[in-house]
Parts: C-alpha cells; sequence; structure tokens
C-alpha cells in the first residue's frame, strides 16, 4: 500500500491522520435521507461512488437491506458501510431466530450503534437506519460519524445534505401521504445531487410500510419524474 | 465357580445391594448351582450365591453396576448379563449420576432434585391485571436470626423479581445467574429483557445442568415475575429522546407488555402461569390459587397482594408447629404504586394483609369448630 | 487486545515521514474489464506487469482461477492478487466439498471482501470477479478495503478509465458471447494503447454453463517484428589501442582455475540479445 503524504512526526511521537480516508479508497460522497409519513417510512439516496474524482459506480444501491422491514442508509467510506451493514445483517437474523420474533427498528438502530461507536476511531461511516414494525410503525434513527444515536422525524446525510437542510426544513410535514412523502423525498435528493458534486446518478427509494419493502428508481434521463423497474 | 467381569468404569461404593440375575441367562451358558464372584480389573469384590427356594440367583453386587459380563472359568464363554429392573432407583445405579437415563427413560437426579424443592418454604406467584406479587414463606430456623433480614425474592432488572424454593444456596445461584442475564440483554440489545426471554434463558441454563456428569441439578424451583413496559422504549445510549410526534404506520389496536409470571423446575421445563406456586405447600397454595379464577384478568394488584398473603398463610396451616415469616414483592404497571418497578411491599399494606390472612385462618377454625360443636350437640 | 499488530505499519510510516523512501512492489499497474452477456460473463485483462518505470513481465497471467466456474482478474499488487486468489480458491474448494455444491460467485466475492477489509487495505488487491453457479451468472468488483459493486459491465486498474470509455460508448444489453468478447478486449486494447501502466497482450476469459474457454493471448497487437536491417556493429569498429596476453599460470596465482566440461554437460549457451 502506498501512502499519502500527510504522515507528520511531531514532538509527541507519531501523528497519524485517522480523518482522511486511506489512499484509494472507495468513497460515498453522498446523499442519503430517511423520513417517516403516514404509513411508514421511505429511505431515499442517491446513487454515486467515487474514487477521488473518479466515479467507480454510477448506479450505486446505497439503500441495504439488514432485516424484512429494517434497512440502512449508507454514506462514507463503502468498504466500512458494508462490513457493518453485513455483520448488522447477520446479528438480525440470529436474533430472528433466536428469540423467534423479528427484531424492532430499536434493536438494529443499538446493534449499528455499538459497532459505530465501539469502533469510531477505525470507521468512516455515517448510517440512516429506518425500519417498520407493527409495535412502532415507522421509525428513523441517524447514527452520524461518532457513533452517536438520534432518533429522529426525518434524518439527511452525506456531502450532500448540506445543501438541503434549507429545502427539508420547510417542505417536511408530519403524517404526509405516500404520494407526497415520495415527492418530497426525490425533491430533496435533486437538489442535493444539483448541488453536490460528489452526489450523482440516479435516485433510490425504499418505502417501507404494513405492506413490506417496495423499491422505486428514478433516472435523470427523464428528469427523474417516471418511476422505473 | 463362575467369575463376573464387571466393567472397570464403574464406581464401587463399599455397601452393595442386593442385585438378582434371571437363571435362564446361566442356564442357557451351562452355569448350575456355582458360586459368583465379581471380578473387576482382576481384583475380587463380591460373592453370589444361587438361592435354591426362589430360583434366582442373590449377589453381592457393587452400586451403579449395569451391564456385567461374566466369564465362567471353565468355559471360554462371555456373556453380558443385566440385572433385572427394579420398582425403585435405588440401587439399580441409574440415579448415581447425571446425564444418565434409566431403562424407562427417567433421570434420576432430576427427580431427587425435585425432592429438594418439595421440602422448601412455599413460594407463590400471582399475575393480576395491573401488576404481578411475589410472596414467600420463611421457615424460622433459629429464634437467632434477625426478622426482616435475610430476603429470599431478589430484583433480577429494575422490572423483575424472582424468588425460589428448595436449597437456598441454589437459589442465590438462580438469582446471579438472571442478574447476568438481563445485564447481558441490556448490553446487547440496549432494552430491558422481557419476562418471557428472561425465562427462556432461564429454562435453558437449569437444562444444561441435567446433561454433564460434572455437575447436579438445580435444586430449587424458581419464579420469576416482572412487568414489561407497553410503551415504546427508547435505544439505551440514544442522544435525547427523539421527535415529539409519534412514528407513522402503526397498527392501531394491539397490546404490547404488561405482566408476566413463569416457574422454571430442576429439569428446565419452564410455563407462564396465571398463579404459580412451588414448595412444600404448593398444593394448598395451587388449590387456592386455582379458586381465584386468575385468568378472567379481574384481581386488581391490591387485592393480589392480600390473597398471597392468605394463601402463604393457608398453606402453612399444615406445618403449624414451625414459625414463619412472610416475606413480599410486586411489580405494578408504569401508572401503578412501584410504576413499573419491582419492590417490596410496603410495611404497612403487608401487615394489613397478614392482619386478614390470620383473621381470615381463625374464621375458618371457628367455623370447622362450630360444625364439630353442633356435631356434638347432636 | 486481540487481533492484528500494525505497530510495523506505525514504524514505516515513521520512517517514511522522516524521508526514508519504501521498497517498492511490483504492480500490477494493470487494465482488467469484465462484462456479462447473454449466458454468460467475460473477464479480460492485459499481460504488462510494471516496476515503477520498468516492464517487469511482458507477458504474465492476471486472469487467476478460483473454480472451473469462477474466475477473477487482478490488478494492485501482483504478489496479493496471486496470493488472495489463491488462498480464496482453496477455501472455496473446501467449502464447496463440505457443503456437496457447487461453490457461488456471491460467496466467493464475500469471502474476498471479508479477507480483505479484515486487513484495512493494506492487501493491495483489486479484483474482479466473474462466474456462472446454479443461482445464475455473477459479476463483481472487490477493492482492496473491501468494498464490492454488483454491476453488468466493469473495469479495474490505472487502465480502467481508457477502458470504461470503450464501455460506456458501446455497451448494449443482451449481447451475444462473440459481442461481449470483442467489446471487452477492444476495452483492454484501449487501456494498452492509452495507458502507460498497461500493455502487451489481451488475455479473456469466457464462461457459460456449460464451460470455461481461457484465451491465453486473445489479441497481441505488439509482437516484436523482425528488424528490417542488422543493427551489430563489425569488427574492428573500436580501434585497438594495444593488446596484452595474460596466460592461464600466471592467472593460476590468483585464482583457482576449473576447467569445465562440454556444451552438452553445461547446458545451452546463453543467449545474446542481438
Amino acid at each position: 500500500m502506498e501512502f499519502g503524504n500527510s504522515g507528520m512526526l511531531n514532538e509527541d511521537g507519531i501523528h497519524v491522520d485517522m480523518d482522511r480516508l486511506k489512499k484509494g479508497e472507495v468513497n460515498l460522497g453522498t446523499s442519503i435521507m430517511a423520513i417517516n409519513f403516514k404509513d411508514g417510512v421511505i429511505l431515499g439516496a442517491d446513487s454515486r461512488t467515487t474514487t477521488g474524482a473518479y466515479i467507480a459506480n454510477r448506479v450505486t444501491d446505497k439503500l441495504t437491506q439488514v432485516h424484512d422491514t429494517i434497512w440502512c442508509c449508507r454514506s462514507g467510506s463503502a468498504a466500512d458501510t458494508q462490513a457493518v451493514a453485513d455483520i448488522v445483517h447477520y446479528q438480525l437474523g440470529m436474533y430472528a431466530i433466536q428469540n423467534g420474533r423479528p427484531p424492532t427498528t430499536q434493536t438494529a438502530a443499538a446493534m449499528f450503534q455499538e459497532l459505530c461507536y465501539e469502533n469510531k476511531d477505525r470507521l468512516s461511516a455515517g448510517l440512516i437506519i429506518a425500519g417498520w414494525d407493527e409495535r412502532h410503525g415507522g421509525q428513523v434513527y441517524s447514527i452520524p460519524l461518532g457513533g452517536s444515536l438520534h432518533k429522529q422525524s426525518y434524518a439527511i446525510g452525506g456531502s450532500g445534505s448540506t445543501y438541503i437542510y434549507g429545502y427539508c426544513d420547510a417542505n417536511w410535514k408530519e403524517g404526509m401521504d405516500e404520494e407526497t412523502a415520495v415527492n418530497f423525498v426525490k425533491g430533496a435528493l435533486q437538489e442535493a445531487i444539483k448541488w453536490d458534486g460528489s452526489s450523482g446518478g440516479v435516485i433510490r427509494m425504499v418505502v417501507l410500510t404494513k405492506k413490506g419493502a417496495n423499491r422505486h428508481l428514478y433516472l435523470p434521463d427523464t428528469d427523474y419524474t417516471v418511476r422505473h423497474e | 465357580m463362575v467369575f463376573v467381569q464387571v466393567s472397570p468404569r464403574l464406581r464401587f461404593p463399599s455397601k452393595f445391594p442386593k442385585l438378582s440375575f434371571s437363571v435362564k441367562q446361566f442356564e442357557a451358558n451351562h452355569v448350575t448351582g456355582a458360586d459368583l464372584y465379581f471380578v473387576a480389573s482382576g481384583i475380587q469384590f463380591g460373592h453370589a450365591n444361587q438361592t435354591r427356594a426362589s430360583g434366582a440367583w442373590r449377589a453381592q453386587a457393587p452400586d451403579g453396576c449395569q451391564t456385567i459380563g461374566f466369564k465362567p472359568s471353565h468355559h471360554s464363554i462371555t456373556s453380558t448379563v443385566v440385572p433385572n429392573t427394579f420398582s425403585t432407583s435405588i440401587g439399580t445405579g441409574y440415579d448415581l449420576t447425571n446425564s444418565v437415563f434409566s431403562p424407562d427413560g427417567r433421570n434420576f437426579q432430576v427427580e431427587y432434585a425435585v425432592k429438594a424443592v418439595e421440602n422448601g418454604g412455599t413460594s407463590i406467584g400471582i399475575r393480576c391485571k395491573d401488576g404481578v406479587v411475589l410472596a414467600v414463606e420463611k421457615v424460622i430456623s433459629s429464634k437467632l436470626l434477625k426478622a426482616g433480614a435475610n430476603k429470599r425474592i431478589a430484583t433480577v432488572d429494575r422490572h423483575i423479581g424472582a424468588v425460589s424454593s428448595g436449597l437456598v444456596p441454589d437459589g442465590r445461584h438462580f438469582v446471579s445467574r438472571a442478574r447476568d442475564e438481563a445485564s447481558s440483554w441490556r448490553s446487547t440489545y440496549k432494552t430491558p429483557i422481557t419476562v418471557k426471554d428472561l425465562a427462556s434463558r432461564m429454562g435453558g441454563y437449569l437444562q444444561a445442568y441435567t446433561l454433564y456428569s460434572s455437575v447436579r441439578p438445580f435444586g430449587i424451583t424458581g419464579i420469576v415475575a416482572g412487568w414489561d413496559s407497553e410503551l415504546e422504549l427508547p435505544v439505551d445510549g440514544q442522544v435525547g429522546s427523539g421527535p415529539k410526534i409519534g412514528s407513522g404506520g402503526k397498527v392501531e389496536g394491539k397490546k404490547y407488555g404488561g405482566p408476566g409470571l413463569f416457574m422454571i423446575e430442576p429439569s428446565g421445563q419452564y410455563w407462564g402461569y396465571y398463579g404459580a406456586a412451588t414448595g412444600k405447600g404448593r398444593q394448598t397454595a395451587k388449590a387456592e390459587l386455582e379458586k381465584l379464577d386468575l385468568a378472567a384478568g379481574k384481581l386488581s394488584l391490591q387485592d393480589g397482594v392480600k390473597e398471597a398473603a392468605r394463601i402463604i398463610y393457608v398453606a402453612h396451616a399444615d406445618n403449624k408447629d414451625k414459625e414463619f415469616e412472610l416475606e413480599m414483592t410486586w411489580i405494578s404497571s408504569l401508572d401503578g404504586p412501584t410504576k413499573g418497578r419491582h419492590e417490596e411491599v410496603p410495611k404497612d399494606i403487608l401487615e394489613e394483609a397478614e392482619k386478614l390472612a390470620k383473621k381470615h385462618l381463625d374464621d375458618d377454625d371457628d367455623e370447622e369448630e362450630t360444625k364439630e360443636d353442633d356435631k356434638m350437640e347432636e | 487486545m486481540p487481533g492484528f499488530d500494525f505497530s510495523n505499519h506505525t514504524r514505516n510510516a515513521a520512517l517514511h515521514a522522516r524521508g526514508v523512501p519504501l521498497p517498492k512492489a511490483t504492480s500490477t499497474g494493470t487494465t482488467i474489464v469484465g462484462c456479462i452477456f447473454d449466458g454468460g460473463v467475460v473477464i479480460a485483462a492485459d499481460t504488462r506487469a510494471t516496476s515503477g518505470p520498468i516492464v517487469a513481465d511482458k507477458n504474465c497471467e492476471k486472469l487467476h482461477y478460483i473454480a472451473p466456474q469462477i474466475w477473477c482478474a487482478g490488478a494492485g499488487t501482483a504478489a496479493d492478487t496471486e496470493f488472495t486468489t489463491a488462498l480464496i480458491s482453496s477455501q472455496l474448494e473446501l467449502h464447496s466439498l463440505s457443503t456437496g455444491r457447487k461453490p457461488r460467485v456471491v460467496t466467493c466475492m464475500t469471502m474476498l471482501k471479508q479477507h480483505l477489509f479484515r486487513y484495512q487495505g493494506h492487501i493491495g488487491a483489486y479484483l474482479v470477479v466473474a462466474g456462472v453457479d446454479p443461482t445464475g451468472v455473477g459479476l463483481f468488483t472487490v477493492h482492496a478495503h473491501g468494498s464490492t459493486d454488483k454491476l453488468p459491465y466493469v473495469t479495474m486498474g490505472s487502465g480502467s478509465l481508457a477502458a470504461m470509455s470503450v464501455f460506456e460508448t458501446q455497451w448494449k444489453s443482451k449481447m451475444t458471447e462473440q459481442e461481449a468478447v470483442t467489446l471487452a478486449s477492444n476495452a483492454i486494447q484501449a487501456g494498452i494503447f492509452n495507458d502507460l501502466g498497461s500493455g502487451s497482450n489481451v488475455d479473456v476469459a469466457i464462461i457459460t454453463k456449460e464451460k470455461t474457454t481461457l484465451k491465453r493471448g486473445y489479441v497481441k497487437p505488439n509482437e516484436r517484428s523482425k528488424k528490417q536491417k542488422s543493427y551489430v556493429f563489425k569488427r574492428g569498429t573500436t580501434a585497438v589501442l594495444n593488446e596484452k596476453i595474460i596466460t592461464r599460470e600466471e592467472i593460476s596465482k590468483y585464482v583457482t582455475v576449473t576447467e569445465l566440461g562440454t556444451e552438452t554437460t553445461l547446458g545451452e549457451k546463453m543467449d545474446l540479445d542481438v
């Protein structure tokens, strides 16, 4: 492995810059979000994956299933977030088998937080966990870089999210119906993609309700107006 | 002369119970009217004679001998003799260790553990509509013991209590393990364990103590009781309390949480109960519990406390010569007196319940006496 | 604490910061590609291995066997791609034997990503994993840090940009085997001609449900042609200024002289480049 030139040595010994991505690491320069609506939750994401200035994947799926109706949005290092999601996917599967009932979104959020907090100095992962269950309905949890856990009515994340704080604050409403909610997510992500150079490609969504998980796909060719798949 | 080869793996206590062999087994091998010598690793340790009267062989055989190969010295035949099945476990050897089945599929070590439970002070639990009560009869073994000290009902987690009948140190270990399970659940899932899940974990733990030869089963039957929160729970360690507005898409009309009462036996078997009783007075206590019609879900926690005290007093009536002390704890719903926590029943309520219990017993006695008096008059 | 000891890495980073240069590993500055077609998958690679500015091998193999129906194209550190694919190949065969099923491409991909993630990018293997298994056709990329992507066409290595430009302009869905092989080969050639790190020939592996076909040197666009003229200098081109003959006896004073056998016992004579 080659090293960047940011390794420095000062009087108190070796200084290693942990915040930067290791050279050549695949990054999810990203716009992700999840919102609560009348019947559950919607997760949304762009599809751009970059290595430096190069787009390594223009149709990435950043919405990852960890149980039947518990999903997560991934931002940060692709390797780290995939590894964490894989571990939680396994743990939730085990939970369902050992306890004879599906895990709640809280359980999933707790497992993600444990991994993100205990390994905070090794991971660059910004996650949004969203799930639906009979008892609690839809729930959205956000786990930013340090590994803290926040329950939110909606959450936005990734480099593109900085551009849509105003949009979301102005337009998000409690108890939107599905169509309004989908259009809200789509509108927000369109803005994020427009202003953030590290976000782009298609818009993917997952709608989680009593009826299960439902995928949406919108392409830039049609200005994100037509639902594909 | 016949030498009976005994498997050297078996242990040989000094006391040999009587053991009989089928005569046919010997005759089939052309052995008649001979003396039997029991041999293990070449050393003789037992001796047998054929009893002409019964036609059976009476032999001094070691405890724990299951299969015995015997070899007549003048023949080179080796055969296996299985002792006749006894109606009792004693002396068959099947009761000496864990992880050994008797031929009819019983584990005697577990049955002996149940005997230990049957001698212990009575413990009961009552599942009421708005909480659960635990009560135990503590037989006073010495006048020097400080009254009110030496608690037998323990708190496992904030919302769960446990009590047991049988060997007290085993009960302590049971509680210790239950606390570990509850704490490990909390650190893994960042949420309190439910009573059902705790009972499942403890059932698994006790069952493991019936499998290995290096351990013995628990000499207790444990009762765990608690209240699972009916509200949405936060994740331990989450920042803030979350959004003020509710989540979308909830399935309405379903209830979650509520009271939980489970009883775990030495075998590891556990069931959920409306009313649970174990220990010396369990039969009387069960009869009383059945009268309460707990399944209807109408009994309040306040009344449950009174009933629990009364039942312990009634169950003790068969054991009148010994003094006892009543210990009681409860867990109410979140809007009840304990706010979902496991706590001791406050002194005034406990004393009131005991007063009523004693009064009830006295009234019963009076009734009986009056009846007898009536008869006398006739 | 259990796990790996990264203290040597920290030491190396410190030495590096003080100006000590790190040793150069042989890197396969490379173009590798993969492309799904109707009924199978094709992967292709160039054959240049470099060590800094030097071409270390003009015809190396970058297509690695994993299982009969699963192959890998490797970029990055040559030793790491070689050993990582060999290790996973071995583990996958044992896994296949113990389950009694044919190995799957996703299994291979998962094992690779977990192995590479464990080493936090210190194993410099960048791989294209392709194959056909009972669940269908599979094509993935695996990066050294352990991230993976699933796509219908992929490129990796220093020539990946040139190769991707070919795919992005010419790829279409439901291609025939021959169309896919030609497209993959063209993508590699784009790398060979436009990327300094890539060169020499095109290797291709075609995997279908029925069989795997490895075509080593599928295209050789850089064959060395016969020189039109001899560039050997004529004898006597360099003037002789003086001459001194030293006898064998004289030499023997300083070194031991041993007579060797004839040519046949010695083996072939070393070829001189002319």
